[in-house]
């Protein structure tokens, strides 16, 4: 059983083995604020004239952090590099930072994001979570 | 958010304040951590139970239903209203900030608000098993706080020391105070070497989960005298400020969040009090880890933006600077217990305007600030006067 998207209102996959995707979310047809996510009014704006849009798959880094001690029921490697990135219609998303060595770490580094297949927590087929990667 | 203009309407006073020690107290229910607040500070009030026309209890772990009023019970069945609040890390502020409202408001003479919390051992977290977010790996308080820190350091020149500073201040304050969850001190060595959670936060830059309790009466002005309380005690409210998040362009994460979600609530609070960041002697500000300190301290304009670290280097934040932070050791030393911890700060503020803080007292302080910010983007500012 392939994957299936960790949060379908945030990420499209668009390949049947889950190895591809977009980040999705919203665009304001007033005032052109865009969100990561679901929305049904404008987070700006408070409109309801809302886009659907994909928001792709590119991002630089705004900040980052090594996670030593992580939060209950993560899944992944001790310790982790969460990146904070910003899209470039302007929402951040958080994710892990993968294959980057610590002190390659850099501020305003560009970087996209992929998919990893990740065993779900309760059962059932695995999830397909995006991750952050250095271009 | 249309900003209503804030027309207050009778001058509201802290009449009393309480605490239990925080700290951790396994064999003592919630009840009884709001119960030790509560009593103390009726006492000191000197007011009787029977007195409260309304009371306001902020907490966030569930302990069951109705758990104000089934802990304000063991005062007596007054019938007076009893409100549950939960607004994460501000639960207790936003107790105190209704409780202000309440009386200014002319709707009721004399109020209650308390607050208390048993906090779960651990880093704090807010969704759900098998939520997207535990996935992510984002949903860490600390590590949201982390990101703030290194992009402040990035963009303002910080070294790690600065934020570490932070810490050894809020301990030394703490030596000083019976109330505090951690007493011993350390070097801003000490607390670079203590165990990383999450860089550039160590372990001694994190506040530490706690228990305890908090509670102030609040009391129309014009009613002191009804009720025999002593005048030359009570320490005005001059400001009462509550928001939640704005957008700040960068989207729904919920931990993208702004540094500066309190600079609204501030320009709020110094616009309805008439006083501005010059007039004010001490703060309090919500330093769950080191970073958060300084980025508050600037969102209140008591520093510019990005500087408030060199102000804490110099210090210009300790008992004996020109602006003391945290003088009861805050969060970081205090610990946080979430219902009780807006409180907390309160009864800090109340007590150092009263000049009733022994060894910590800041001399001359008339004007104090308290800020608590909770998830949801929320932030209290309240700013309390003397005289």
């Amino acid at each position: 059983m392939p994957p299936v998207s960790i949060d379908s209102q945030r990420l499209r996959l668009t390949n049947d083995d889950a190895t591809t995707g977009t980040l999705i979310g919203f665009k304001c047809n007033e005032c052109g604020a865009s969100v990561f996510g679901p929305a049904i009014f404008c987070q700006k704006c408070t409109s309801t004239d809302l886009n659907a849009v994909d928001l792709g798959v590119q991002g630089i880094l705004f900040s980052y952090t090594i996670v030593r001690i992580p939060p209950a029921g993560w899944p992944g490697d001790i310790p982790y590099i969460l990146g904070q990135v910003e899209l470039p219609s302007g929402p951040q998303v958080l994710a892990e930072v993968i294959d980057c060595e610590h002190h390659d770490l850099k501020i305003g580094m560009a970087v996209h994001m992929v998919l990893r297949a990740v065993p779900a927590e309760n059962g059932g087929p695995d999830k397909a979570v995006y991750k952050w990667r250095p271009v | 958010m249309t900003m209503n203009k804030i027309k207050p309407g009778r001058e509201v006073m802290v009449v009393g304040v309480g605490l239990h020690p925080f700290g951790r107290f396994q064999d003592k229910e919630l009840g009884q951590l709001a119960i030790e607040a509560v009593l103390p500070a009726l006492k000191d009030a000197g007011v009787k139970w029977k007195d409260i026309a309304i009371a306001y209890f902020g907490h966030v772990y569930y302990q069951g239903m109705s758990i104000g009023e089934t802990t304000l019970s063991k005062l007596g069945l007054t019938g007076v209203p009893i409100i549950n609040v939960e607004n994460a890390c501000s639960s207790g502020s936003t107790a105190f900030w209704q409780a202000y409202w309440g009386i200014t408001t002319g709707l009721y003479d004399l109020a209650l608000a308390f607050g208390a919390e048993k906090v779960p051992r651990g880093p704090v977290t807010v969704t759900a098993e098998d939520a997207p977010e535990r996935y992510i790996g984002g949903d860490h308080m600390m590590a949201g706080y982390a990101l703030r820190g290194k992009r402040y350091m990035e963009e303002t020149g910080a070294p790690a020391s600065a934020l570490a500073q932070v810490a050894v201040k809020a301990r030394q304050n703490a030596t000083m105070n019976p109330f505090a969850h951690r007493k011993d001190t350390y070097t801003i060595e000490e607390v670079l070497n203590s165990r990383m959670i999450a860089d550039p936060l160590t372990l001694f830059q994190c506040c530490p989960t706690s228990e305890g309790g908090a509670a102030a009466v609040l009391c129309a002005r014009e009613d002191l005298a009804k009720y025999g309380i002593d005048e030359s005690r009570a320490v005005s409210i001059a400001a009462a400020v509550l928001t939640s998040g704005d957008y700040n362009g960068r989207g729904a994460d919920h931990s993208a969040f702004s540094p500066y979600r309190t600079e609204p609530a501030a320009l709020q609070a110094y616009e309805m009090s008439g006083l501005g960041p010059e007039d004010v002697n001490l703060v309090q500000v919500h330093d769950a880890a080191t970073i958060g300190e300084l980025q508050q301290l600037e969102a209140l304009h008591l520093f510019p933006f990005g500087e408030a670290w060199q102000g804490t280097v110099e210090g210009r934040t300790t008992l004996t600077g020109d602006i003391p932070v945290n003088t009861d050791g805050g969060l970081l030393a205090m610990g946080h217990p979430f219902g009780a911890s807006g409180i907390r700060m309160i009864h800090e503020t109340v007590t150092q305007l009263r000049g009733e803080a022994g060894p910590r007292q800041v001399p001359n302080a008339r004007v104090g600030v308290a800020q608590c910010s909770g998830a949801g983007d929320v932030t209290t500012v309240h700013i309390l006067k003397r005289g």
